[in-house]
């Protein structure tokens, strides 16, 4: 009982860091992933910030969901302006504390904080941890508190672990002979188009 | 008349929010697989953005500048959510396709960010042509990406259910134009020729710094 757990919880980390990779199969949360994959250091530093917040927005809206909206039957209409603004609220209060409380993480990945707010992956990680067969995933129960979080996590590890694989791609390709109408944004996408097709190979495994 | 025209025609042509200034792609390159999909993505940003632009606009002597992102916000998800609802009641099939990328409206960098960079600084008359350009821009862009790939990919275009070109069925297209890495592919080159088409035009190409950043403190 307990292993067939653990498994199923394996599957879902799996299946939402690489199978379902939000960014390179999914497009979601394309802005950062250009805007600062200029340079190795920023993008581990967003990528570091992501995970923090990601965690944290979607335990807070999947609280505020079964707690609030959900038993009050206004949840249909209401999550996307809800959701939102508790998004907002949590990051605004997060880089209040981190300032106060905490100067060097603050430091390291304050800069990212408003930047995240109004980023669609944290936005649609949040939506689809209380609603995931919204989401056209092979999972149509709603997650509990624990399964939640193994998903935020393996999304947030996901979106990481391609942003920095793609800002080391792209510090190569600044010294690359690229023709010069390509050069920049045009063959910054290509290069993600390649590099998502190593993701597509992925698709199918475990039934995923 | 003129500047209400000159506005407008920024957004389709030198500042095309899509090709140009580079914001609101995750949505453009995940729904442009079929074309009636792109084409009911296009009309939902239209209308979102000319009338939160309309919104912001009337009121931008009210909001107070600390508060002005959230307010921003709130205006666009009380818009994104009458577009969620209506396409849920009148074309389910298309809403079934969007899914996701329905609410996300609200966080496209496109919307809020012409909220911020225009709207708030301009009266209404000048945000509403503002609205309309940038929206008329993504839309062309979006449906001529979303046409391509899906007659490359499928050899037909189906809108509503019809059929309105097809290929003989004998035509098998490369699947890559319908997955994910066609898509980038593709729109790097569109990318490149839209920057070749303005550079022999006008001269100059704008500069893509606008990422969905907000300036810091902002929020």
């Amino acid at each position: 009982m307990m292993g067939e757990t653990l498994r199923n919880l394996a599957l879902l980390f799996i299946g939402a860091a690489l199978v379902n990779n939000i960014l390179l199969t999914r497009f979601i949360g394309l802005c950062p992933f250009f805007g600062v994959s200029g340079a190795m250091e920023t993008s581990v530093g967003m990528a570091g910030a992501v995970v923090f917040v990601m965690t944290l927005a979607s335990s807070a809206t999947w609280v505020f969901w079964n707690a609030l909206l959900s038993p009050l039957g206004v949840g249909d209409f209401l999550y996307i302006p809800a959701f939102i603004l508790v998004i907002a609220a949590l990051v605004q209060f997060v880089e209040m504390y981190l300032r106060k409380a905490i100067p060097t993480l603050y430091r390291a990945m304050g800069i990212y904080l408003p930047l995240i707010t109004t980023n669609c992956a944290v936005l649609a990680t949040a939506t689809e941890a209380v609603k995931p067969g919204f989401f056209k995933m092979n999972i149509a129960y709603s997650f509990g508190f624990f399964e939640m979080l193994v998903y935020t996590v393996g999304v947030a590890v996901g979106f990481g672990f391609a942003l920095i694989t793609f800002a080391a791609l792209r510090e190569r390709l600044e010294v690359a002979p690229v023709p010069g109408i390509l050069k920049g944004s045009p063959m910054a996408f290509v290069t993600a188009g390649l590099l998502s097709l190593g993701y597509v190979g992925l698709s199918g495994m475990f039934g995923l | 008349m003129s500047e209400w025209l000159a506005t407008f025609r920024r957004g389709l042509s030198i500042e095309n929010p899509l090709t140009i200034l580079m914001i609101g792609l995750c949505a453009t390159l995940a729904v442009s697989t079929k074309f009636e999909g792109a084409f009911f993505m296009g009309l939902a940003v239209i209308f979102v953005l000319t009338m939160s632009s309309v919104i912001v606009s009337s009121l931008r002597k009210l909001i107070p500048e600390k508060v002005r992102i959230p307010v921003f916000i709130v205006v666009i998800a009380s818009f994104v959510t009458i577009v969620d609802l209506s396409m849920h009641a009148f074309i389910p099939g298309v809403y079934n396709f969007l899914g996701v990328w329905i609410p996300l409206i609200v966080v496209n960098c496109i919307i809020l960010g012409r909220a911020e960079a225009f709207a708030y600084h301009n009266p209404v008359r000048l945000a509403i042509a503002d609205g309309l350009g940038m929206g008329i821009g993504f839309s062309m862009v979006i449906m001529l990406l979303a046409t391509i790939r899906e007659f490359v990919g499928s050899g037909e275009i189906v809108f509503l259910g019809q059929k309105l070109v097809a290929l003989p069925s004998a035509y098998q297209g490369p699947g890559i134009m319908l997955l994910f890495p066609g898509a980038f592919i593709l729109f790097g080159f569109m990318i490149a020729g839209a920057r070749w088409v303005t550079w022999r035009r006008e001269g100059r190409v704008v500069e893509t710094s606008q990422h969905c950043t907000i300036e810091e403190g902002a929020s």
